[in-house]
């Protein structure tokens, strides 16, 4: 990993610890430097600006709050944003999909394949990721990919993909039995 | 027999939790198991370390100003006194809640009172920064008002309130759009449904901005249209008076 990378990660860290402790400019340091990154994972799977506003605002609320319970020997400091963006994400994702999938998903379902372009720091872990990703089978990797950019649940993957329920997790769960194998041999 | 495949099962719900494939009840069951199991908290703090890097490929999107500003109001952050002054004017227009309650009244005339009263209030402009608003009823074709929209041309800026529009299906979204008098719709955005959305406005829409265009509601996939004209019916019209 590069240099200003773990620079980025000590800074954040360093901000979170303030946060927790109540400090407000170190909030809006926080808020500065990592809102459009949380903001895009919102608008990703959200795919509603109104909705992802309330979700971005969401997470920072949590954040204010619960800045202490940040632990940074478990995940770094952007790896504990992200995760709790998404997880607001999808549960709202949950709330509102009991009705049938929209075209924006169907299109996410098509179009999700890496933008190397979108992103300039690929870091070493994701190049690792991207690797092991690869020796999935292709549809299988689809998949993958389409469970975590959309917050598809299994069933929904299913229909979409025209393939039965159990056909599905299996596809899913072999491809995170081999991301495993994978990712621990090569770390 | 089946002992390893359960086993794996078991093991999996991590992953898959943090992959997000649960529905909703196998996702509660995890979360309540993080809350006093070390042993599920450090599995799904691996999967975070495996899966999390994919995040990378994310765009960031800056969003909105008023997302900060609604966020330090309903914080209880907002009251430093340093910056208070320079913001107090985009505070309240920034203040959804306000539209919101704007938005009750149902009225465009409510509205620019309210404007003419907050704007009355705030120390006077420079006479350059004068301010004109505009404001647009929306009605839709049964006759009832659907949307208060009032635009604020100097900070290119406008907010959409709900008065009482109908119910649109849930996996559409209404778009609002601008039509200049004998041109083709120009697309403003799309809007929450049940609540306040603050849009901003091009140069194109800014310079289109007049009594003689009309604003319209239509009905648009959830991202709006994809094809840049409405896609879906127009359920609402309404022309752009001053305020």
């Amino acid at each position: 990993m590069s240099a200003t990378a773990t620079t980025d990660t000590e800074d954040l860290t360093r901000i979170l610890r303030a946060v927790a402790d109540g400090d407000r400019n170190a909030f809006a340091e926080l808020y500065r430097r990592t809102s459009s990154k949380l903001f895009g994972v919102c608008l990703r799977m959200l795919h509603e600006r109104g909705d992802a506003e309330d979700v971005l605002q969401e997470v920072f609320t949590a954040v204010w709050r619960r800045a202490g319970s940040f632990d940074a020997a478990r995940a770094g400091a952007m790896t504990w944003l992200i995760t709790m963006t998404r997880n607001r994400a999808i549960d709202r994702l949950r709330q509102r999909r009991e009705a049938p999938l929209d075209e924006a998903t169907e299109r996410e379902l098509v179009d999700d394949q890496p933008t190397p372009a979108a992103n300039t720091e690929t870091s070493q872990q994701r190049r690792r990721l991207e690797r092991c990703l690869d020796t999935l089978d292709p549809q299988q990797k689809t998949a993958v990919r389409a469970a975590f950019f959309a917050g598809l649940t299994y069933n929904e993957l299913a229909t979409r993909s025209g393939v039965p329920l159990a056909t599905m997790k299996s596809w899913i769960r072999r491809s995170l039995i081999r991301l495993r194998a994978c990712l621990e041999q090569s770390s | 027999m089946n002992t390893t495949l359960d086993h794996d099962r078991e093991d999996l719900r991590h992953a898959e939790y943090v992959l997000g494939v649960l529905d909703a009840g196998a996702r509660a069951g995890v979360e309540r198991e993080l809350r006093d199991d070390p042993r599920a908290v450090a599995e799904v703090a691996r999967w975070q370390r495996h899966l999390m890097p994919l995040a990378d490929e994310i765009a960031p999107v800056a969003p909105p100003a008023y997302v900060w500003a609604r966020l330090q109001n309903a914080l209880g952050l907002a009251s430093a006194p340093s910056r208070e002054s320079a913001r107090s004017r985009a505070s309240w227009w920034n203040d959804l809640a306000l539209w919101r309650w704007i938005g009750l009244g149902a009225s465009a005339v409510a509205a620019a009172c309210v404007i003419a009263l907050l704007v009355q209030s705030q120390p006077p402009p420079a006479p350059a920064a004068a301010t004109s608003y505009m404001v647009a009823r929306i009605e839709q074709d049964n006759g009832v008002p659907g949307w208060t929209v009032t635009m604020d041309p100097a900070h290119a800026r406008l907010v959409v309130v709900p008065a009482a529009p109908k119910a649109i299906a849930s996996n559409r979204a209404p778009e609002l759009w601008l039509i200049p008098q004998g041109g083709k719709p120009i697309a403003v955005g799309v809007f929450a449904r049940n609540k306040a959305t603050s849009l901003s406005l091009s140069p194109e829409l800014l310079a289109n901005l007049n009594a003689n265009a009309l604003l319209a509601v239509s009905i648009e996939p959830p991202g709006g249209s994809p094809t840049g004209q409405p896609t879906g019916p127009v359920i609402g019209k309404g022309t752009i008076s001053g305020a």
